[in-house]
């Protein structure tokens, strides 16, 4: 999920009211209880069961058995998915995806306060694990296409497809599989996923919407340091420990160059606009010349935006020796790097090399090996509908594009040429409703509202020529 | 345990045992007109005596004694019975049993002197063994095997040829009724191949210093070497040793999101602190020792090394002579208190800013430095509060090295002159540990005594296929007898 260090002031107070649920809200209800309550982690839960269930209610609703894939990558029984298509009237229009994932982070009963795997409603809150992330999309999304089925058709398919693996980075990825192995049975013109959303204010006041457009790849690289070894009691030069911190200096001390995209250039400038004073200004010349040094220490102050501006590189972990009264054989490094859109992995690996410059310390890419495409465009089609219902559903909330800093699925499909956007509509309060950690929660009314504009935008862009 | 060579070659004994380093280990000591006769091979003719030492050393070394499977208990039993069966009361022989650990016994045995007023001597030897594992072995490693001039088995050398050398010591001083003015105190203990296990020689220095309180003891890590044919190279009295004690680098932050770095780090906190202890220099120091073992080293050097050493001897602050001296990582070692990172920890996920990041830095302190001045040595070059450094447990005692007096070292010199002729003597520091140092900071001054010439290769010491010359253990144990009776007699 994406982060936005930079307050940007509510334009206008939402009023809220107490929620009585209308029939057709019930009924989701029920889809999204189900979901959150079937455990998707990866040590004890299967996403396989959630992927049946959610196949039944489709089923209920009148899907038959051609139009549901089950999907599961060989030897990982338990992080199934399913793929569901809703034909279109108009057989020459391209098909729109709607995509989610329902794995889940892992999650202890004993630290939580209240159990994870039940969706409690407290607080004008959802909580539970999933509540947010993904299982809120995933729930509306499931819930769109059983409502689209008794409605009257719609000039393009529309496909959706729920996977599993997003939250875990050396497992089964759903995404991937189906973008690698099934390319033709999620081709769409373009695909919503999460990433998106909004922001609301400590109030729960909407400060602003969000597209998600493009992200930083997610790459970690090893170093290395191998050495002889020796007893301790004889110190020799080179030192395994020794030459890898150093390296680990000089990475510390490399910054990557400041770049912009599309995307990041109207993100800044809505920033900036909305910033003012010392910040705005420095990241207005910033937008001018990416080299201003100036403006890039004031900008840079904020961490997200730090990360928003290139690609970053940080050291994660680090092991190394073998017995504490031994001199080090090995010593080794992962150092994670988040590259901006575009940028190849080898070019991010010589870059270290080069900044440590010390050939005994070797820079290795470790798989998965991830792809780096660029940005998806920034396209009317898409923003244009969506800006237009926002206005009516959420009068007076800008909605801004932005690249994430952070990975999600969208980076393998968007690999294969799905070009795929974190769709806006979903609130997340300030501290972003403490997705993967603890006591995750949502507001009822961000689900609620979010659910009755993304049906809305569906039907619009699956309507549209 | 002669020749720290072998100990890095053999991996297993980084992990095991940790009294090896001897820097007697002379490469260029041709200098020295050395008697052939004493390097010939072994001839077959046995000594009864000798037939009578071999049957208690191949008792011993068939006895397991590692921590694993063995039982030093078995052990200390064995040799008291020997001891018994020669003479020595009930009153005399103690065979005592750590509470947690029954395995792990040892045995204090005494020989009453004949002035009641003279200081007692003590002979101190370790009987357990590092672990052997007899599929590695070419040969059954708890089975004494003589072959090609070699007894081999775990332990042959390290360290229960001079165990056995000790109690085969006292039974002939009893059987033969040998009047001695001094009181001769054995201590054969377990645990000093396994730090942080029970180690007896520490146990009794602590608890029971009375049964082996001396004015010295006479204990492994001197010893000496020979050249790659067999003849003997030197001969090494140690004084002294390094004192190993492990520091705690360690540095914590908030951490968060890898997708956000955020300037400060724990990953490079810590490498940044490793740097400055990695280039810090700890100050040359000499004892008497290594005063004396120097000096000769720059005599067998000669030329530029010879120049420095007496220009750093002269003056330890000389750096340019230090530069020139501490070439080699062993006479480095030898001049001061080295610390070095050994294992590195830090961060808990690939996706996850650091929240910890640790190292362990593996000092061996120069005899004498207090471990709180060589943690405030790191601190201040590191200088970073922000990275916490903490002496690891178990502190070890820092005692100064036991002076070489004219008593111990003269004595031992002059044997070595008879005995072994034309083969030259040094003091030797240890930078590796024995457990002499338990002994020393109770106020017991211990020493490595000469005897044992290990060969070049390190003989298998920790490592697979122990093995010690048969002729060279039947002279040592000639030495030390001569030795033990010349201290036992002194004034």
């Amino acid at each position: 999920m994406r982060i936005i260090g930079a307050a940007l002031a509510a334009l206008l107070a939402v009023s809220t009211q107490a929620q009585t649920l209308r029939p057709d809200q019930a009924a989701f209800r029920g889809l999204y209880q189900e979901l959150v309550e079937t455990n998707t982690t990866l040590s004890v839960g299967s996403c396989t069961i959630a992927a049946a269930q959610i196949g039944a209610r489709l089923k209920a609703a009148g899907y038959g058995d051609g139009d549901i894939t089950y999907f599961q990558g060989p030897d990982h029984p338990k992080e199934g998915g399913i793929v569901a298509i809703l034909k279109g009237s108009e057989p020459k229009a391209k098909a729109i995806l709607l995509l989610a994932h329902i794995d889940v982070v892992e999650a202890n009963r004993a630290d939580w306060t209240r159990d994870p795997f039940k969706l409690v409603e407290e607080g004008g809150y959802f909580y539970a694990r999933g509540a947010s992330d993904d299982k809120a999309q995933a729930a509306i999304w499931a819930d769109t296409m059983i409502r689209l089925k008794a409605a009257k058709p719609l000039r393009r398919t529309v496909k959706m497809a729920l996977t599993c693996g997003e939250e875990t980075t050396y497992a089964f990825n759903g995404a991937q599989y189906l973008a690698n192995n099934m390319r033709d049975l999620i081709d769409a013109e373009f695909a919503l996923n999460e990433g998106g959303g909004g922001t609301l204010d400590d109030s729960g006041k909407p400060v602003r919407l969000e597209w998600q457009i493009g992200e930083k790849a997610t790459q970690n690289y090893t170093l290395e340091v191998t050495n002889p070894g020796g007893h301790s009691s004889r110190p020799v030069h080179p030192n395994a420990i020794a030459q890898l911190a150093a390296a680990l200096v000089k990475v510390d001390a490399h910054e990557f160059p400041v770049q912009f995209n599309a995307v990041t250039r109207a993100q800044f400038a809505g920033i900036a606009k909305a910033a003012g004073g010392a910040q705005g200004a420095a990241i207005t010349a910033l937008l001018a010349n990416p080299e201003d040094k100036a403006a890039n220490a004031i900008v840079s102050q904020d961490s997200t935006l730090h990360s928003t501006l290139r690609t970053t590189c940080v050291a994660t972990l680090l092991n190394g020796g073998h017995a504490n009264n031994a001199l080090p054989q090995r010593a080794t490094a992962n150092i994670n790097c988040r590259i901006f859109p575009g940028e190849p992995v080898e070019t991010v690996r010589a870059t270290l090399a080069s900044v440590i410059g010390d050939p005994a310390v070797s820079v290795t890419a470790v798989p998965p090996i991830r792809p780096t495409p660029g940005s998806p465009p920034l396209s009317d089609k898409l923003t244009g509908p969506a800006a237009k219902l926002a206005a009516k559903y959420f009068p007076g909330v800008p909605v801004l594009p932005a690249m994430s800093t952070g990975a999600t699925d969208g980076i393998f499909l968007f690999a294969k040429g799905i070009p795929t956007y974190g769709v806006p509509g979903i609130y997340e309060d300030a501290d972003f409703g403490h997705i993967h950690g603890l006591n995750e929660r949502i507001r009822t009314k961000s689900v609620y509202e979010g659910r009755d504009y993304l049906f809305d935008l569906v039907k619009v862009y699956a309507d549209a020529p | 345990m002669e020749d720290l060579f072998s100990i890095c070659r053999e991996h297993r004994s980084l992990a095991s045992g940790e009294y090896e380093a001897q820097f007697h280990a002379m490469k260029t000591l041709l200098t020295a007109v050395l008697t052939l006769a004493l390097a010939a091979p072994a001839i077959a003719q046995t000594r009864p005596d000798q037939v009578a030492f071999r049957g208690l050393y191949k008792e011993l070394v068939e006895t397991n004694t590692t921590l694993s499977v063995g039982d030093c208990t078995i052990a200390a039993n064995r040799m008291a019975a020997r001891l018994k069966a020669a003479g020595f009361g009930d009153a005399d022989l103690t065979v005592y049993i750590p509470a947690e650990q029954p395995k792990r016994g040892g045995l204090v045995a005494k020989l009453p002197g004949t002035d009641p007023k003279a200081k007692a001597i003590l002979l101190l030897a370790h009987i357990d063994v590092v672990e052997a594992k007899r599929e590695d072995w070419s040969r059954d490693p708890f089975t004494l095997i003589e072959e090609g001039g070699y007894f081999y088995a775990r332990g042959s050398s390290d360290d229960k040829a001079q165990a056995s050398i000790y109690t085969d010591a006292l039974i002939r001083l009893k059987t033969a009724g040998t009047k001695l003015r001094r009181t001769v105190k054995l201590a054969l203990t377990c645990g000093e191949e396994t730090p942080g296990d029970f180690d007896g020689a520490e146990w009794l220095a602590k608890n029971h210093k009375d049964w082996i309180d001396a004015e010295f003891a006479l204990n492994e890590g001197g010893g000496g070497s020979r050249y790659p044919d067999g003849r003997p190279k030197s001969l090494g009295m140690q004084a002294g040793e390094k004192v190993f004690q492990d520091f705690r680098l360690e540095a914590t932050n908030p951490g968060g999101h890898s997708s956000v770095p955020r300037p400060d780090n724990a990953i490079y906190q810590l490498s940044a602190a490793l740097l400055k202890v990695g280039a810090y220099e700890f100050p040359v120091q000499f004892t008497d020792t290594t005063r004396l073992f120097f000096t000769a080293r720059g005599k067998i050097e000669g030329g530029e090394t010879e120049a420095a050493i007496n220009r750093l001897l002269a003056n330890p602050a000389d750096m340019a002579a230090n530069a020139v001296a501490s070439r080699d990582p062993r006479l480095h070692s030898m001049l001061r208190t080295t610390c070095v990172a050994t294992l590195l920890q830090g961060g808990h996920a690939d996706n996850a800013l650091p929240q910890r990041a640790t190292a362990n830095v593996n000092c061996r302190m120069f005899p004498g430095d207090p471990v709180a001045g060589v943690q405030a040595q790191l601190v201040k070059a590191i200088g970073d509060a922000g990275v916490t450094v903490t002496a690891v447990p178990p502190l070890s005692p820092t005692p100064p090295p036991p002076p070489l007096t004219p008593l111990v070292y003269g004595t031992a010199v002059d044997l070595a002159k008879k005995m072994f002729p034309g083969v030259p003597m040094l003091p030797t520091m240890s930078t590796g540990a024995t457990d002499g140092r338990f002994l020393t900071s109770a106020g017991i001054p211990t020493y490595g005594v000469p005897g044992s010439m290990g060969d070049p290769d390190g003989n298998g010491v920790h490592g697979l296929n122990e093995r010690t010359r048969v002729d060279g253990l039947y002279q040592q144990r000639d030495y030390l007898f001569e030795l033990i009776k010349l201290y036992a007699n002194s004034k």
